[in-house]
């Protein structure tokens, strides 16, 4: 598991989602990345009913990187709590339903994935129930596992194909676990920050 | 051996004394004597001589009494077959034996002329050290050295850098395996022959470490070529601990691998890798591309 970053990129008026996919797959193709399949990061939301004192979200998301893992953040009372379980927390979800009730619509974000050298790339548009919503760029250097090592590198590299819109410091989320050993489920809290981001906004996000 | 040297030399002695007799009777009355009563010189002269010739002759006898029996034959070799031959020119040993007495000689000679000159060179190539106090220590081997010697130099080594650990395990005997861990960087498995080192592989932190697969990560196993460029360079049979020490700092060096850009070019990656080669030197961070 090496470290991820991920990154919005900037739509462009008169261009659209799938244009916008085609344009970055052009410019990675163009550094020496290989096609190797899709990938589906996917983010399901729960709310506990309200009888039960207060309220909490739970999001239950997978990433197809870890394809045997679950993905579940408890928020309560200002608090997130992280989980990774295996497949079988969906059918307890299922379960749960008097206390859980499924309440926001599904946030996915899929597309095509690259490699180039020891770089994934995955160019994901992101959709709330089946509306476009934006596109986020993936990137793992899997060679490393702290974050404060390779952050130079991986901007140059961002830099490098995505342009101006790379911001100079890490991720939010990032910036307090620089000097910790990269988890998948530091992915998952990316994505979750992200996907919050586009579910708050109407429509499709112009720049970030 | 003392008493055989000292008979034959009084037989020697011997022989020279009974030679002066019968010069001094071949030469008769001489010149030197003089003319009045010549005779009486002359037999007195003569009677010093054979007075000396039964002096020596008692030495002789003396020293002959003090040897003892010899304990068994004689291990002559080959050259005891000569006494089989009776016939001196048929062996036709004589010049064979100037010959290669003229060699010996001549051999002495260079070798005492080429020691001088060397001696004053001072554009040595090779480590011979000529100073006596260096002579008589024991000549270092690399491949043959104790384990408890080993342990020493490694753990001198892991005490000198905080941010890297180095472990023994001795799986195929006495020769030790070094599994190093830098920070959280990178991982190596380093095979040891003595102090000599044998074989390196480089890999990322988390990868399950074994001397014979290579790393998952491109930018490992170049670092793995690299390494065993590394290991040659420093290799050095007269000082096989400094050569360990050396490489041990150079893979050092790799700590920032991930955080220092090229020093050649300023950026951090060329074709999607961060530079992979240390200076054997100066241990500056160079791209493949740029190093040269």
């Amino acid at each position: 598991m090496g470290v991820t970053i991920l990154q919005q990129f900037p739509m462009l008026e008169n261009r659209t989602g799938p244009q916008t996919i085609d344009f970055l797959t052009k410019r990675v193709v163009a550094l020496g990345a290989i096609q190797c399949g899709q990938f589906l990061v996917d983010c399901d939301t729960y709310m506990s009913t309200p009888s039960l004192g207060p309220q909490r979200t739970v999001h239950v998301m997978h990433n197809s990187e870890q394809p045997a893992s679950v993905f579940s953040l408890l928020e309560s009372s200002g608090k997130t709590i992280p989980l990774v379980a295996d497949g079988l927390f969906d059918l307890l979800m299922l379960k749960m339903t008097p206390i859980y009730t499924k309440k926001q619509t599904k946030v996915e974000s899929k597309g095509p994935r690259f490699e180039l050298a020891d770089f994934c790339i995955k160019l994901g548009s992101v959709t709330i129930s089946q509306n476009f919503k934006g596109v986020l760029v993936e990137v793992e250097y899997r060679p490393c596992v702290v974050p404060a090592t390779c952050w130079d590198l991986l901007r140059e590299f961002l830099q490098g194909f995505l342009g101006s819109c790379v911001p100079s410091m890490p991720p939010q989320y990032l910036q307090p676990r620089m000097n910790e050993i990269y988890q998948p489920m530091d992915t998952i809290q990316q994505y979750l920050e992200h996907f919050s981001m586009y579910r708050k906004a109407s429509g499709v996000l112009q720049f970030n | 051996m003392e008493p055989l040297h000292t008979a034959l030399g009084a037989i020697k002695v011997l022989r020279c004394s009974v030679g002066q007799v019968f010069s001094c009777l071949a030469n008769g009355v001489r010149a030197d004597h003089g003319e009045e009563g010549r005779d009486a010189k002359f037999l007195s002269e003569l009677d010093e001589l054979l007075s000396s010739v039964t002096q020596h002759l008692r030495d002789v006898e003396q020293a002959v009494n003090s040897l003892s029996q010899p304990p068994g034959p004689f291990t002559l070799g080959n050259t005891s077959f000569l006494s089989q031959e009776c016939t001196q020119e048929r062996q036709a040993l004589y010049s064979q034996l100037v010959l290669s007495y003229k060699w010996t000689d001549k051999i002495h000679e260079f070798s005492n002329l080429s020691v001088a000159l060397l001696s004053q060179n001072s554009l040595k190539r090779s480590y011979t050290n000529s100073s006596t106090a260096k002579r008589r220590r024991a000549p270092t081997s690399s491949h043959n050295v104790p384990p408890q010697n080993v342990d020493t130099v490694i753990s001198s080594i892991d005490r000198q850098f905080p941010d890297m650990n180095i472990s023994v395990s001795r799986p195929f005997g006495a020769n030790a395996v070094l599994q190093v861990t830098l920070s959280r960087v990178l991982q190596a498995v380093v095979a040891l022959k003595g102090l000599m080192i044998e074989w390196v592989v480089v890999k990322g932190y988390g990868e399950t470490l074994d001397l014979w697969s290579e790393s998952r990560h491109k930018v490992f196993r170049k670092i793995t070529e690299n390494s065993h460029a590394a290991m040659l360079h420093f290799s050095s049979p007269t000082m096989p601990e400094l050569a360990v020490r050396s490489f041990m700092t150079w893979l050092h060096s790799f700590n920032t691998l991930f955080s220092d850009p090229c020093k050649r070019c300023g950026n951090h990656l060329h074709s999607a890798l961060p530079p992979t080669w240390r200076d054997f030197r100066s241990l500056e961070p160079f791209h493949e591309e740029c190093k040269h």
